[in-house]
């Protein structure tokens, strides 16, 4: 509980400091209405967790009964860092997953808010239509993109590919994270062109009179005046986004089961699968921990460069 | 040609490019909606057909093979875990804003925030062991008990920046008048931050009706959701599961424009308004 709660160390949050503080009636000021919920989400989330420290220093699979319940202290561990030949690839996909699809969202989101920050006509209708990408079922829409579009015999982009002389892909076995991230990278470009607009709305019109007045064209006012005042903005996106992308499931189990071999397992999925396909659970609550501590040591590790740079910078 | 017409020609350009981006970005969308009217035949051919006589035989079939047990499975467990995480969440917000100190508030807020963030995978084992052990495999109430904690978080975190917004001299008033905990938040703090509440339980419900994780981890036969029809019916036709898939994603995409405004912070903790 105290680990995951450091997870969260999060420097934003700005209306923190002015809570209300109402004069509350003296015998009205201990209350236990925060219980049930906290009792809640402890009971589903924070003993499981404990449960499967628990059963990651163990010995157990469901398929074979007679060998119990054995302690094995950390053996577990030493079996996924060193022996389990599948372990660093898998981290490697996972590591691949998150980023590119982060990056690329990133870069179409931004451009996306950008064009959608203009007045234009109909830009509220716009912008709704953009945010569908995001709305839409992840495990629903993955297996559209893949009979759809990306399937070798009847998808369109290889259709369009076609007229420039390429010949069919079969992307889902010749690039097959490749594919994944780009499905997942379109799921997410709404969430950050979202954050970004709404960044967007709080930069000062005058300061964009300025540089337009200092002669800076629109990409020099971009990088030089807005991108700076996004900061924030910023590392939302990214500590929200790599977050939420690093638990990629549906998209993988609908398009490719992890495979071919292992080239779509990521962390989270093959946790799935040595639990649910092999009942391997002491090597599934080890990976499950370990996906913990990945997931916290991220979430510290941007937090960390994040407000680093922005001490320097004011500095 | 003069400063002013470039101008006007290069503020059309853009927002013809904007729209040009956003319709590639739905595209995908559009095609799997318009594929849903097509006959098969005319769904796999290459090249792709954009006029066809329209068809609603697969949205007729799609309703067909079980539909409305998965229709039913959807809406009991998004509908139900909704209002739990509401009946849970809403007093716990409220206790944090008006009856907690700061650094109690604070910590339970970093707590619940931090619930979220746990890789689901990582509490599958153990949830998946309990289960079992409880016969509670395969069942709807199992799903709702999951969606309701996956929620939680996000319902609290919400109500809890909309109630930082109310006036606080009428909750004085109220609690002057000897006004029961209870009777202030049902009488007075829930209709002042309706429209907030609303919009959470709105995110809320489109969490549980897009999860796939835990329904396909957890149910079989019994209680699958929407998501779980669309992959079990992957090899029949691809304007079938078009047409379903249509069917899916309108419930999620139209809670989502309509509650558009709140998408952002409620995704992000109200970190950023």
């Amino acid at each position: 509980m105290s680990q995951t709660n450091q997870a969260v160390q999060v420097p934003v949050l700005p209306d923190m400091k002015k809570r209300a503080v109402p004069t509350v009636p003296p015998g009205e000021r201990r209350t236990w209405l925060h219980l049930p919920a906290l009792v809640y989400m402890i009971v589903l989330t924070q003993i499981p967790f404990l449960l499967a420290v628990w059963f990651s220093l163990h010995a157990w699979n469901l398929l074979v009964p007679s060998e119990g319940f054995p302690f094995v202290g950390l053996s577990n561990y030493v079996t996924e860092f060193v022996r389990d030949a599948n372990f660093w690839p898998i981290m490697g996909n996972t590591l691949e997953l998150v980023a590119g699809a982060m990056i690329l969202a990133l870069v179409a989101g931004t451009i996306l808010a950008l064009l959608l920050n203009r007045p234009m006509w109909g830009r509220n209708v716009l912008r709704g239509i953009a945010t569908v990408p995001f709305l839409v079922t992840p495990s629903v829409m993955a297996l559209i993109w893949k009979n759809l579009f990306l399937s070798p015999s009847s998808g369109m982009i290889n259709w369009l590919l076609h007229f420039i002389g390429i010949p069919a892909v079969p992307w889902f076995s010749a690039f097959p994270l490749q594919s994944i991230i780009f499905i997942v990278a379109w799921e997410w470009t709404p969430f950050v062109m979202l954050v970004i607009l709404a960044g967007l709305q709080s930069v000062p019109g005058e300061v964009l009179e300025a540089a337009k007045v200092d002669g800076a064209n629109a990409f020099t006012t971009f990088w030089r005046v807005v991108f700076p005042l996004l900061r924030k903005p910023y590392q939302i996106a990214i500590l929200f986004g790599t977050i939420f992308i690093f638990q990629t499931f549906g998209e993988i189990y609908v398009t490719t089961t992890g495979g071919p071999g292992l080239t779509t397992n990521t962390l989270p999925y093959y946790t799935y699968r040595a639990a649910l396909s092999s009942f391997q659970i002491g090597q599934a609550a080890t990976l499950g921990v370990i996906g913990v501590v990945v997931a916290i040591l991220a979430a510290r590790g941007m937090l960390r460069l994040m407000t680093e740079r922005t001490a320097s910078e004011r500095g | 040609m003069t400063t002013e017409a470039r101008r006007k020609w290069s503020t059309f350009a853009w927002t013809a490019l904007t729209y040009i981006l956003v319709f590639l970005l739905v595209f995908p969308v559009l095609w799997m909606a318009l594929t849903g009217f097509k006959t098969e035949i005319a769904a796999i051919n290459i090249p792709p057909i954009l006029f066809f006589q329209p068809t609603l035989d697969q949205f007729l079939l799609a309703i067909q093979g079980g539909f409305g047990g998965y229709l039913f499975n959807s809406v009991v467990a998004a509908l139900v875990s909704t209002a739990l995480a509401l009946v849970l969440g809403i007093p716990a917000a409220y206790a944090m804003v008006f009856h907690m100190p700061t650094k109690s508030s604070n910590d339970m807020l970093f707590f619940v925030l931090s619930t979220r963030f746990m890789p689901f995978a990582a509490i599958l084992v153990p949830l998946y062991v309990i289960i079992t052990r409880l016969n509670l495999l395969d069942n709807l109430f199992t799903l709702i008990v999951i969606y309701t904690a996956m929620n939680l978080p996000l319902i609290i975190w919400m109500a809890r920046s909309y109630f930082l917004e109310l006036p606080k001299e009428v909750l004085e008033g109220a609690w002057l008048d000897g006004s029961s905990t209870l009777q202030t938040i049902v009488r007075i703090v829930v209709p002042m931050a309706a429209p907030g509440l609303t919009a959470a339980a709105l995110l809320a419900i489109i969490f549980a009706w897009n999860d796939f994780f835990f329904a396909v981890t957890l149910t079989y036969t019994n209680s699958p959701t929407l998501p779980i029809m669309v992959t079990s019916n992957e090899g029949l036709s691809l304007a079938r599961v078009s047409a379903l898939a249509t069917l899916i994603i309108l419930v999620p995409v139209a809670i989502g424009i309509y509650a558009q405004r709140y998408l952002v912070q409620g995704l992000t903790g109200g970190a950023l308004k």
